[in-house]
């Protein structure tokens, strides 16, 4: 509900847990305007509407702001209500205990009782940015809430002066239904801890909540469950590939690589004692096949033992669980793990994909113990390059590239230059966006945005999470013709998701066929640059 | 011993025990996963391990000299504010630098009571050099403080960011730092024995003896420092210490899981711990651990009855 003096939406934090309408609107003439030849009010239409049916059947969950991405069935009854609002709290006491929740406790507990609410965090957000300061969006907005709730029912002390600190809230149904949604709302790109004087990390906070209701209700969005970590423990990745279609796959691809390079690729399957086990996100064996046959083309080149497992989880870098689920996360890092161990590899080389470098590289360090060193491919990539091995011609890159720094290898892993020394080598026309490196805009499909597509949530994702990304894109080329497909533009991507992400925002606005951008990884580019390769492995029809 | 001493040694007993207490508690908490962020200062700009191939065989310069380098204009300049929210830098400065004058100042007071009560000569160069400064760090300090307290009370009251979030304790800490500020200003400037009866009153603290009486304002000035301190450990501006953690355990804290490390010791307590989450797909029952768990899939087997 907008407030009646200044139409600011939702008016307070409060209103949360009121009224049966949605508390925000996304209205198309508030959001950042996008630079030419992108300005047009036809390159922001309006969000589609939700059904009838599914705000019947998603009742309160589809009233936060006229989006859903993950929705929750609405209860039949007020009893129902009650019960979930109770196993809520109950799983609220437990993101503060120890046992419950040593994973992140420490960082919680900061993050809840040292914000001093000054708000320097909020101008970092490009989703609070981009939306036109909708304030339902403001990364502080749902921290708010638990930092409430964790006030009222779960610190102890004397009421009235918690509520002097603090203010209060209503806990109720609606408030819980709405803050699910909520918290799908935010990339965890954690741009706005960056800014944070006092360390509170706001990012942290929205992936807790999403932890409670994952681990404590069973909610969670079901591409990054069902179809997410469990299809990936069970089948063997995310893409519901089993070990035998994959295989082919990718037998597929190395044919097809062989043919395009005229010298033979070969993946190596389940090779115990190589140097290296290499695990990419299965979903570029799909989308971006040329992604893994570049990737293999090089390791061969460059003389490099390696392997890949067709253990369940072995040949799928993704760990969903990094998004919304602790135990989930400790599964799949473990499952990899182990894959790693049994082969006997002295490393795991971890493709390009910015989460998979999050939860094996860091993340995943503290989920058990004796693990294998992990490793990411844009060093070793680096190092190849750096060696000579290749015989590599620049001008067969003769066209705009720009990078786009994946958040959790720059941010969290701090793997900023490696990517970079290769793109001087190989790509003359390289320029950077501005801000980059660790200071760079999430791509708009962190935190499993990228795959999460139901209901009318791509729109959101297009025009709002990935709003800011694609004006840097279009600033990054602001020296080219943006009014033509002619002159070629290639967003350097080395990310499965921010590429999916990036995909589906260039065919959103048609900015393919407008101005001839196009993406992909960096051993593409790299492969497109070798001397030897008989066909440019770059098809621009195909991309 | 007066009313006013008992004062004195219980507030500051509360502000240490209290502070002690909060940090204890936080220190306490378990090892969690790592939650790095960059810029990592100890890495040298551009030099993330993660840069180099085979990183783990490297061995690793921290460079702490890099840690101050953040962490000084951070404290001293608010550099984040400076950076990230212009409009408040100069209003939060204001209280903070006045602040720090002030407990400088603090720090003042003290040696020189100690001085005095060493039996230095009330008119040697160096216990005139400290009354001199006392004096002007009261005015600075006090009147920075003040200008500070005031615009932030119009800042957290006018600005649409801040104020759809102030709580009541705002207004109460810049009213409360406000105070502490105006009345030390005042203080020193109409009591020409503001010196002596500070010092007296440190020496008084110090040595159990009588304490002199104060002017008007001088009361006002020990009651709101003291209540200050007992209030002060159980609001969130304890985050002039917990930011010790939010940076140096958090943000910064990269150090690998290395065989044999004390890092692989607290894994193996925090995984060893009973899980109670109640989703179905966690399998917990409140005595299987992590590692009990570790192995599952997050597959709920439907009921077949219910299927039926």
């Amino acid at each position: 509900m907008a407030c009646q003096f200044c139409g600011v939406q939702p008016a307070s934090v409060k209103d949360i847990s009121k009224g049966d309408d949605p508390i925000a609107k996304i209205d198309p003439k508030d959001l950042m305007p996008l630079p030419a030849p992108y300005d047009g009010p036809e390159y922001t239409p309006d969000i589609a509407e939700l059904k009838d049916e599914t705000k019947k059947t998603y009742g309160k969950s589809s009233t936060l702001d006229g989006v859903l991405a993950a929705g929750i069935p609405q209860p039949e009854t007020k009893e129902e209500e009650a019960e979930l609002v109770d196993k809520f709290l109950d799983g609220l006491h437990k993101l503060f205990t120890k046992e419950d929740n040593w994973t992140f406790l420490q960082p919680l507990m900061l993050s809840m009782e040292h914000c001093a609410r000054c708000q320097t965090c909020v101008e970092n957000c490009p989703v609070y940015e981009a939306s036109g300061f909708n304030e339902v969006y403001r990364p502080t907005y749902r921290a708010e809430i638990l930092r409430r709730l964790y006030h009222q029912h779960v610190k102890p002390g004397n009421k009235w002066f918690k509520t002097f600190q603090n203010n209060g809230i209503e806990l109720n149904y609606t408030l819980i239904s709405r803050l699910y949604e909520l918290s799908y709302r935010c990339t965890l790109c954690r741009r706005c801890a960056q800014s944070c004087p006092v360390g509170v990390d706001n990012g942290l906070i929205t992936r807790e909540i999403r932890k409670l209701f994952s681990q404590q209700l069973g909610w969670a969005p079901k591409e990054l469950h069902e179809k997410g970590t469990v299809q990936q423990l069970l089948v063997g990745s995310s893409t519901g590939m089993n070990s035998v279609v994959v295989k082919d796959n990718i037998e597929f691809i190395d044919e097809d690589m062989t043919e395009r390079l005229g010298w033979e690729v070969k993946t190596p399957w389940d090779v115990k004692g190589a140097d290296v086990l290499l695990i990419e996100n299965a979903g570029e064996f799909l989308a971006w096949p040329e992604n893994h046959g570049c990737t293999a083309a090089l390791l061969d080149k460059a003389g490099i033992s390696w392997t890949m497992s067709s253990e369940i989880a072995g040949y799928d870098g993704v760990n969903y669980g990094l998004f919304y689920d602790d135990v989930q996360l400790a599964r799949v890092a473990s499952r990899h793990f182990a894959i790693a161990k049994e082969l006997g590899v002295k490393k795991i080389v971890m493709g390009e994909c910015g989460h998979e470098h999050k939860a094996l590289a860091t993340i995943g360090d503290r989920v058990g113990v004796d693990l294998p060193p992990r490793e990411s491919i844009l060093t070793l990539v680096r190092d190849i390059v750096k060696s000579g091995a290749l015989k590599l011609d620049p001008s067969k890159n003769d066209f705009a590239v720009t990078l786009h720094d994946p958040c959790n290898t720059v941010r969290n892993l701090g793997i900023v230059e490696p990517q970079r020394e290769v793109l001087r080598m190989i790509a003359p026309k390289f320029r950077e966006m501005t801000p980059h490196g660790i200071h760079n805009y999430c791509c708009g499909g962190g935190s499993g945005f990228a795959i999460m597509s139901g209901f009318n949530f791509n729109d959101w994702r297009n025009l709002v999470s990935g709003r800011k990304k694609f004006a840097q894109i279009l600033n990054a080329f602001a020296d080219e013709d943006l009014n033509t497909d002619e002159t070629k533009k290639y967003v350097c991507a080395p990310c499965s998701n921010c590429k999916g992400a990036i995909r589906d925002m260039l065919d959103f606005y048609g900015a393919k066929e407008k101005s001839g951008i196009h993406y992909g990884g960096l051993v593409e580019l790299v492969v497109n640059a070798m001397v030897d390769a008989a066909e440019p492995v770059l098809d621009w029809d195909m991309m | 011993m007066s009313v006013l001493h008992a004062l004195v040694y219980l507030s500051v007993l509360i502000f240490v025990v209290a502070c002690f207490a909060r940090g204890l508690k936080i220190a306490r908490t378990p090892m969690h996963l790592r939650w790095e962020l960059q810029p990592v200062p100890h890495e040298k700009p551009g030099k993330s391990m993660f840069e180099q191939v085979n990183w783990w065989e490297h061995s690793r310069d921290k460079n702490h000299f890099g840690e101050l380098g953040i962490m000084i204009p951070e404290i001293l300049l608010l550099k984040g504010v400076w950076e990230h929210n212009r409009g408040l830098w100069f209003p939060s400065w204001a209280l903070h630098f006045g602040l720090y004058l002030l407990i400088g100042n603090m720090a003042l007071i003290l040696l020189l009571t100690i001085l005095l009560l060493a039996g230095t000569a009330q008119s040697g160069v160096l216990v005139n050099v400290l009354v001199g400064l006392i004096r002007t760090l009261s005015f600075i300090g006090g009147g920075l403080g003040v200008i500070g307290a005031v615009l932030m009370f119009f800042k957290r009251t006018f600005d649409k960011n801040m104020s759809k979030y102030a709580t009541p304790s705002h207004y109460f800490n810049i009213i409360l730092l406000g105070a502490i500020f105006a009345s030390t200003v005042l203080w020193a400037f109409a009591d020409h024995g503001y010196i002596s009866r500070v010092t007296g009153l440190y020496a008084g603290v110090l040595t159990a003896s009588p304490i002199p009486a104060f002017t008007t304002t001088g009361y006002l000035n020990v009651a709101v420092v003291l209540l200050f301190f007992i209030y002060l450990p159980f609001t969130h501006m304890t985050h002039f210490f917990t930011k010790y953690f939010t940076y140096h355990t958090i943000r910064w804290e990269d150090q690998p899981n290395t065989k044999g490390s004390k890092i692989e010791q607290n894994i193996v307590k925090n995984v060893t711990q009973p899980v109670s989450w109640a989703s179905p797909h966690i399998g917990a029952d409140g005595k299987k651990n992590w590692v009990d768990l570790a192995g599952g899939t997050g597959e709920v087997k439907q009921d077949k009855k219910e299927e039926a």
